[in-house]
């Protein structure tokens, strides 16, 4: 084999091209920013748990609290402490991953749960559901991401946790939830329908980088 | 026969295919994270290939492109640039034939969102674009064969 350099026979050259590839690519992608920079040996993984199967839909009443009943008139009322209500969206134990309703997006932004946006986080600055973190699965520093989040606001494994992307067959907040599963949490709720969907209800955004 | 593989001919096919691969990839260079979607999007690669193959087929492409371009390697880079052509059009008729509407990823990444419908005229676009850069890549490879030796 003639090994002088430069390569003089094609076979040779084209090993020389993929060579500079490989090691200009790698380089490039080692100064390149956390945004714009791929982990060599992360593999984008989205959870079995329905990934690609039907919504599965819980009907919004059961996912409210339970109605107090009213007390009789009759009965003088105890002083006891007020019972702390339900959560409005309790864990499912067999099924930590599920999709979630536009309806039922917009009851856990009003029942103040946390929203994670797992799309880039350039379209995130562009616009986000109002008070979500940013979570950017395909960009490298998206583990620094989910480390300040559970940092700042110290979510419970059982709470609940809306993750969304660009809603159709995006498929970027499943990927996330594979993340967060592996970080323990349990209760992990996909919007299916995306950012896309929330502004189409007219429901309340927020432009500007990540909080 | 002839005028088809005349080095007048030649030399500008090079830089025309070279310039092609050399566009294509800017976009993809500075933004791995997108083509690593675009690729993953596609379902055919392992999810160990994706990350790896967004990072160095890019700065593949431009060096061949480079390489064409410049007069240099041109056997090797335009076999380089045949392969992805192949490559590349396997994997768009694969999606065709699924009727799975994969965003092709050559030149735009990300952009506006397209309905399923326009992806997949796109998606044929495409494969009619890169048969055509076969022939190209074709006809650098039958210009520059080395003739036998006896």
């Amino acid at each position: 084999m003639d090994l002088r350099f430069p390569p003089r026979t094609p076979l040779l050259q084209a090993f020389a091209l993929a060579g500079l590839a490989l090691v200009v690519g790698t380089l490039s992608n080692v100064v390149a920013s956390g945004q714009r920079r791929l982990g060599w040996l992360d593999s984008p993984q989205a959870p079995s748990v329905a990934a690609h199967s039907a919504p599965t839909v819980t009907p919004p009443e059961a996912l409210l609290p339970a109605p107090v009943r009213p007390a009789p008139a009759a009965t003088p009322p105890l002083p006891r402490p007020t019972p702390k209500p339900p959560p409005a969206f309790p864990p499912d134990p067999t099924n930590p991953v599920r999709e979630i309703t536009t309806a039922q997006a917009w009851q856990a932004f009003q029942a103040k749960a946390l929203f994670l946006d797992a799309r880039r986080s350039a379209d995130f600055a562009d616009g986000h559901v109002a008070g979500a973190w940013c979570a950017p699965v395909w960009e490298a520093d998206v583990d620094t991401q989910i480390t300040i989040f559970e940092a700042t606001t110290k979510p419970a494994t059982q709470d609940p946790l809306v993750l969304y992307c660009s809603g159709g067959d995006c498929e970027d907040s499943h990927m996330l939830a594979g993340k967060l599963l592996k970080l323990g949490y349990r209760n992990l709720l996909i919007y299916r329908g995306g950012f896309p969907d929330w502004v189409e209800q007219g429901r309340p955004v927020q432009r500007g980088a990540r909080p | 026969m002839k005028r088809l593989l005349h080095p007048w001919l030649t030399v500008r096919t090079q830089i025309a295919l070279g310039l092609v691969f050399v566009v294509a990839a800017l976009g993809k260079v500075a933004d791995p994270p997108a083509f690593a979607k675009a690729i993953w999007n596609y379902q055919l690669f392992p999810a160990w290939s994706v990350h790896p193959v967004a990072i160095v087929l890019p700065w593949l492409e431009i060096f061949c492109g480079l390489a064409l371009c410049l007069g240099l390697w041109v056997r090797a880079a335009t076999s380089w640039l045949l392969a992805l052509l192949l490559a590349f059009t396997v994997a768009l008729s694969i999606n065709l034939a699924r009727h799975h509407p994969v965003d092709c990823g050559c030149f735009h990444l990300g952009g506006p969102a397209k309905t399923e419908a326009e992806r997949l005229v796109d998606l044929r676009w495409a494969i009619l674009r890169d048969l055509g850069l076969m022939l190209l890549a074709a006809q650098i490879l039958l210009a520059t064969r080395q003739p036998r030796q006896e």
